[in-house]
């Protein structure tokens, strides 16, 4: 179910995205807050972008480009992305 | 067929006894295929069937002919691809000596200089391997 598709509300689309970053990345939900670093916190390299492009892609039904990533340092940076993106 | 195995060489850095491809049948920003005779004295040959990794190094080499090509097309020069992961390795069957395979490789995501790519080889109709490859290339 995408949230493109759906009525989602902001808040569920960000529990729905802290879940499925959780589950991919194997990291602890609660450390996925607003201020921490997405990069450390999923310990992302490279390689791993195209797997969060494919995750976002998948489950919220957005595209995500290179040069998106560029703004963004923190998962509030990344909500706002998905948030513009989405339409919110 | 778009570059014939006698040209390959132009559109990869591979070089002879590495070469896992034979010719580019097609190449579009959406789909590649190639096919590839194995022959008896390639160097990933294990008793009488290429093994796992010559399959892989096809779908590798598949890609770095194609967007060897496509640049070319564009009138730049081939840029060189490196295999960055591979994952969702799936093999079923290996070829045998003397048969011909056919590689179709799908780009699925792009994130700048690197590339996601679906690719599958078949014999006579049959998958013999699946994989999905991210490519990186050289900018």
């Amino acid at each position: 179910m995408y949230a493109n598709d759906v009525k989602m509300s902001w808040e569920e689309v960000i529990e729905e995205t802290r879940d499925f970053l959780s589950e991919e990345f194997e990291v602890d939900r609660n450390l996925i807050l607003p201020e921490n670093s997405l990069k450390e916190t999923l310990d992302l390299d490279s390689l791993d972008y195209v797997d969060l492009v494919v995750l976002i892609e998948e489950n919220l039904n957005i595209k995500i480009t290179g040069e998106d990533f560029k703004e963004i340092v923190t998962f509030g940076d990344f909500y706002q992305l998905v948030r513009k993106k989405l339409n919110l | 067929m778009i570059v014939p195995q006698e040209s390959i060489n132009q559109y990869i850095p591979h070089r002879d006894p590495f070469i896992m491809i034979g010719s580019l049948v097609s190449a579009t920003a959406e789909r590649f295929e190639s096919e590839f005779l194995i022959k008896e004295n390639n160097v990933l040959v294990e008793g009488g069937r290429l093994t796992e990794s010559g399959l892989l190094e096809n779908i590798a080499q598949t890609c770095a002919a194609s967007f060897g090509f496509l640049d070319r097309e564009e009138a730049g020069e081939p840029k060189i691809g490196f295999i960055g992961a591979m994952t969702k390795v799936e093999v079923y069957e290996l070829p045998p000596v003397n048969s011909t395979i056919r590689t179709i490789v799908v780009p699925l995501h792009q994130l700048g200089n690197i590339y996601l790519v679906k690719g599958e080889s078949f014999r006579e109709g049959r998958i013999l391997l699946g994989c999905e490859m991210k490519i990186v290339v050289t900018q």
